[in-house]
């Protein structure tokens, strides 16, 4: 499926995986949503996405179509905010 | 002496004392981070260090800031940090400048340091000090914790332009949080707690060693230069992630800034003589946005005009909480407050003639360039 997009969700602490495949024209927003709700991460802590496999984060509405290839492991990181 | 103090330092290829010696940086936070961050300055002999905080010392920060003592409850963190940072180092010049940095940090104080590092615990001093080193053209560098990770991301205003903001990956829902401490009318809610995150003397100690650490590679060039960067370190798995942060196009802080904005120390005063006003028409018409939002408005939906209108217009916003949006002559909370951040310069001149606006900058498109014009009075 050409707009079906194979690829590794973790979280930081690299203590959940999953392998899943989503439409390409999903964001980032998204994946941290399904992350959130299926790994019943922390609701009071806000997260950023970012692609391990290339180095790079994914700014908050980027599709993953620009910013993903197949494969590629996706980290759900949280945003700190305490000094 | 002093030769034979960083003998040790002067055996790293890579490392200039004499650079170090000539640097100043502003460590924004004086909590569990900051104090890291300023020990590690300390040692390394840092020329100038700076130490921005309003906050007073409390018996909780005993557990994780290596500079304060059960005898500093009370006092101000900032002196605090000083007074046990100028043990380490006597010839490090270290200042403790107590108050909101936002209100004690002019744009031209802040242009005249090597780097900026942000070790504050909210969103929005955050969102300010990214936005003021951005102005400024200061590297940056922000530094948080909870109570297992660090995170450290490094903004090089200064060293080039055209990079992420801290504002390019802040996502939605930070918003979303922020928004919900102030009322629909745009007033701060009373009562809102911040809340509490767990942190630990074990995470600030890497998230002050690592900022320390990508503070002293700004200034580099060449394949060496650092662009937008984030390392989240995991302190219990051990694990360790670095990403390069790309522009976001759609950021709320920097998507207009095609170039580095100008910055012009602007005297804060407004009256205009009356020819002069006449010749420059158009120019009266200039639309200028303020770094705070003002209170424009003032009227009960009942009562209509209120006389307490004067101790609230064209004062900040920020300087009050939702109280004052119950009408104090009929009880009810039906106080319409408008509060603005945009005004054309004759609704300035018109506001405040010879009285300072309460702002700390403000800037304009003029020309196709972004003009800052800072407002430098307690300079």
């Amino acid at each position: 499926m050409p707009n079906e997009l194979s690829l590794v969700v973790r979280t930081a602490d690299q203590t959940r995986r999953a392998e899943l495949s989503v439409d390409s024209q999903s964001t980032g927003a998204d994946i941290i949503q399904a992350a959130v709700d299926n790994w019943a991460l922390p609701a009071d802590t806000d997260y950023t996405l970012v692609n391990a496999t290339t180095g790079r984060a994914l700014t908050p509405g980027e599709s993953l179509a620009t910013a993903v290839r197949p494969g590629d492991v996706l980290e759900v990181q949280p945003v700190l905010v305490a000094g | 002496m002093d030769g034979d103090r960083y003998r040790r330092h002067e055996l790293i290829d890579w490392f200039s004392q004499d650079r170090l010696r000539a640097s100043s940086v502003a460590v924004v936070g004086a909590g569990a981070i900051g104090n890291e961050i300023v020990k590690n300055l300390a040692l390394l002999g840092v020329g100038q260090v700076d130490i921005y905080d309003f906050d007073n010392v409390e018996v909780h920060n005993l557990t994780r800031s290596v500079f304060l003592r059960e005898a500093d409850i009370g006092t101000g963190k900032a002196a605090a940090v000083v007074r046990r940072a100028s043990e380490v180092d006597a010839s490090v010049r270290l200042r403790a400048i107590e108050g909101d940095f936002w209100n004690r940090l002019s744009l031209g104080r802040l242009s005249r340091y090597s780097c900026a590092i942000g070790a504050v615990d909210n969103f929005e001093a955050r969102i300010r000090l990214n936005q003021m080193c951005l102005m400024a053209g200061v590297n940056l560098v922000n530094a948080a914790i909870d109570s297992r990770r660090a995170v450290i991301e490094s903004f090089p205003f200064g060293d080039s332009w055209g990079g992420a903001c801290y504002e390019c990956h802040l996502p939605e829902t930070a918003y979303a949080r922020l928004a919900e401490r102030y009322s629909c009318g745009g007033l701060r809610r009373r009562a809102q707690a911040a809340r509490q995150v767990p942190t630990t003397a074990v995470t600030a100690s890497v998230a002050g060693a690592l900022a320390v650490s990508t503070a002293l590679r700004f200034g580099e060039t060449g394949d060496a230069r650092q662009s937008a960067r984030r390392v989240l370190t995991d302190t219990i798995a051990g694990t360790s992630t670095a990403v390069d942060l790309g522009r976001n196009a759609a950021c709320a802080a920097c998507e207009n800034l095609a170039a580095r904005p100008a910055i012009v120390r602007a005297r804060n005063r407004w009256s205009v003589e009356p020819e002069l006003a006449a010749a420059g028409a158009g120019a009266m018409h200039q639309v200028l946005r303020l770094s705070d939002a003002l209170l424009t408005g003032y009227e009960c939906a009942n009562c209509g005009p209120l006389a307490q209108a004067a101790q609230y217009v064209n004062r900040r916003a920020a300087d009050f909480d939702d109280s004052i949006a119950t009408c104090p002559r009929c009880a009810a909370p039906a106080v319409r407050v408008e509060i603005r951040q945009r005004f054309e310069l004759r609704d300035l001149v018109e506001r405040f003639g010879d009285r300072p606006v309460p702002a700390k900058f403000a800037f304009a498109d003029i020309g196709g360039r972004t003009i800052c014009f800072d407002f430098e009075d307690e300079d």
